[in-house]
């Protein structure tokens, strides 16, 4: 469960990410977070797992205060959080294999990591990881030599070996094509149900975000300003939230 | 610039719909005229003497053909001190290209936040890097002694400052995104340095090192001047006691081995781009 209570985070040179924010969301919820760019999308985002700090307020993930972890108990954090990225974040050089198989270096030795020696139950959770995407096939193909719709698999793939409760994507289908981006909002969807991870997902395409999630949270300049089901999105709902603007008109464009 | 466009009217182009476009004078010219008056000035500091050159330039042709036909029978006498010279860059490349990575690493402002500690390393580097090679040599030879151990240990640090600050500025310029996506993960700095900024940079920091060991063996051939072993050793003798046909031999031979050297640093780097 993450719960948010008053929290704020002001960036160094005085913008405001979050204002205010209180939100509960609980374990196995399908979250998709929808806004203006700057609206602070990414900050609420990036809060969950202390990539960003709140600056007032509290945040917690089940019970514990994440404002004031430190070191090995924000790794421990982590640990238990997945996140995937709009530019995929992947290490273009190696096979996708070994992209997975890197979901397991926190927990490993350093002598370990540095030899690239990994465990033989890692590798089969790793190819097991890489079938629950749908490409099992890739496993030994370079990372860069894939599609972006695959890359963004390979991501969600070793994000899941990794064993998390919660997964944190930011702009995830921002960088696929319309088709590419539905199966991979299906892959989301399908793995939120099986395997009851909580998803958090920052989205732009209002279409998709209404589809798949099953919650959703508008923010605007920091603020939530619309937090309820996804089929009670109406367009007075996005009107508030795109500050007036129609979003569907503007991606058409 | 304001006198000069004073000096040399802007050129006005005007278009079909009436609106004006000033294009300013070509500032050829100027850099040409500057460009000249430095010459002049150089020439005069350093005392260039046009006339000297010419009236001297056919010794250097009697000396270079005094070294032709090199002397044969004196071959037996280059291995020792050019395998001395080549073990002198390849020991002194490797150590300097190995202590160079911890360096970089502390030097590099997208791993290492705090400020002080990557001024201090990069200030060091520089100031090893300024130490030429041959005044590196010798004081080493007041160390270690005469030989190779002190050429070894001007190479080394040569290779150390040249690669420190090459590969810094490799590191400076990876993707950081899958560095970013270890981080979130809950792996330590360490981990995931390790995991996805070294697999970025280890091609080009081989590069590196290749093309510096090519150099070095260059270098290493001059530093037996300053008693530091190797080709230079030989070479120092041999011309002072005016023997240009065993002079002649050495270079062939160091010509011969920097080319090896060479063609297998390339064919390396290539292999590896």
């Amino acid at each position: 469960m993450i719960e948010f209570q008053h929290a704020s985070k002001v960036y160094p040179n005085g913008v405001v990410g979050l204002d205010d924010v209180t939100l509960k969301i609980e374990q196995g919820e399908f979250v998709g977070i929808i806004g203006l760019s700057g609206a602070g999308k990414s900050t609420l985002l990036r809060t969950v797992n202390r990539m960003h700090d709140i600056t007032s307020g509290s945040l917690t993930v089940d019970g514990k205060e994440v404002k004031n972890m430190k070191g090995k108990e924000l790794r421990k954090l982590r640990r238990n959080i997945g996140m995937i990225f709009q530019s995929f974040n992947l290490v273009s050089r190696t096979t996708v294999l070994r992209n997975v198989l890197m979901a397991n270096v926190p927990d490993m030795s350093f002598m370990r990591v540095l030899l690239g020696i990994f465990n033989k139950e890692d590798k089969i959770k790793a190819l097991e990881a890489l079938d629950k995407v749908g490409i099992l096939d890739k496993a030994y193909i370079r990372a860069d030599q894939l599609s972006g719709g695959q890359q963004q698999r390979v991501a969600l793939a070793r994000t899941l070996a990794q064993n998390p409760k919660i997964i944190l994507a930011d702009e995830p289908v921002a960088a696929l094509d319309p088709v590419t981006a539905n199966q991979v909002m299906s892959d989301f969807r399908r793995i939120n149900k099986d395997m009851n991870i909580s998803i958090l997902i920052n989205i732009h395409h209002v279409e998709l975000a209404l589809e798949f999630c099953d919650r959703i949270i508008g923010i605007r300049a920091g603020k939530v300003v619309y937090d309820g089901p996804s089929k009670d999105v109406t367009q007075d709902v996005l009107d508030t939230i795109y500050a007036g603007k129609n979003p569907m008109e503007l991606e058409d464009k | 610039m304001g006198l000069y466009d004073k000096i040399f009217k802007p050129k006005t182009i005007v278009l079909s719909n009436g609106k004006e476009v000033k294009e300013k004078f070509t500032r050829t010219p100027l850099i040409l005229l500057i460009l000249i008056i430095a010459t002049v000035v150089s020439v005069q500091i350093t005392g260039f003497d046009l006339s000297l050159l010419v009236e001297r330039i056919h010794q250097f042709f009697v000396i270079l053909g005094r070294m032709f036909p090199p002397n044969v029978d004196y071959i037996p006498n280059i291995w020792g001190p050019l395998l001395d010279t080549i073990k002198m860059s390849l020991l002194g490349s490797f150590i300097g290209s190995v202590v160079a990575i911890p360096f970089a690493i502390l030097a590099s402002s997208n791993i290492i936040s705090i400020k002080p500690v990557l001024w201090i390393v990069r200030l060091f580097l520089s100031i090893v890097r300024t130490i030429p090679t041959l005044v590196c040599a010798l004081i080493a030879t007041y160390i270690w002694g005469l030989g190779t151990m002190a050429g070894t240990v001007a190479i080394g640090v040569f290779t150390f400052a040249y690669v420190g600050k090459q590969l810094f500025e490799l590191i400076e310029t990876v993707d950081m995104g899958a560095y970013e996506a270890m981080e979130a993960m809950g792996a330590t700095k360490s981990k995931a340095f390790v995991t996805t900024v070294l697999p970025q940079v280890l091609p080009s920091y081989i590069s590196v090192c290749m093309f510096c060991l090519e150099g070095n063996v260059r270098y290493a051939s001059i530093l037996g001047y300053v008693g530091a072993g190797g080709l230079g050793l030989i070479l120092n003798e041999k011309i002072s006691w005016k023997q240009y046909d065993s002079v002649g031999m050495i270079l062939v031979i160091l010509f011969g081995t920097v080319l090896i050297i060479e063609w297998l640093s390339h064919y390396v780097r290539k292999k590896l781009t």
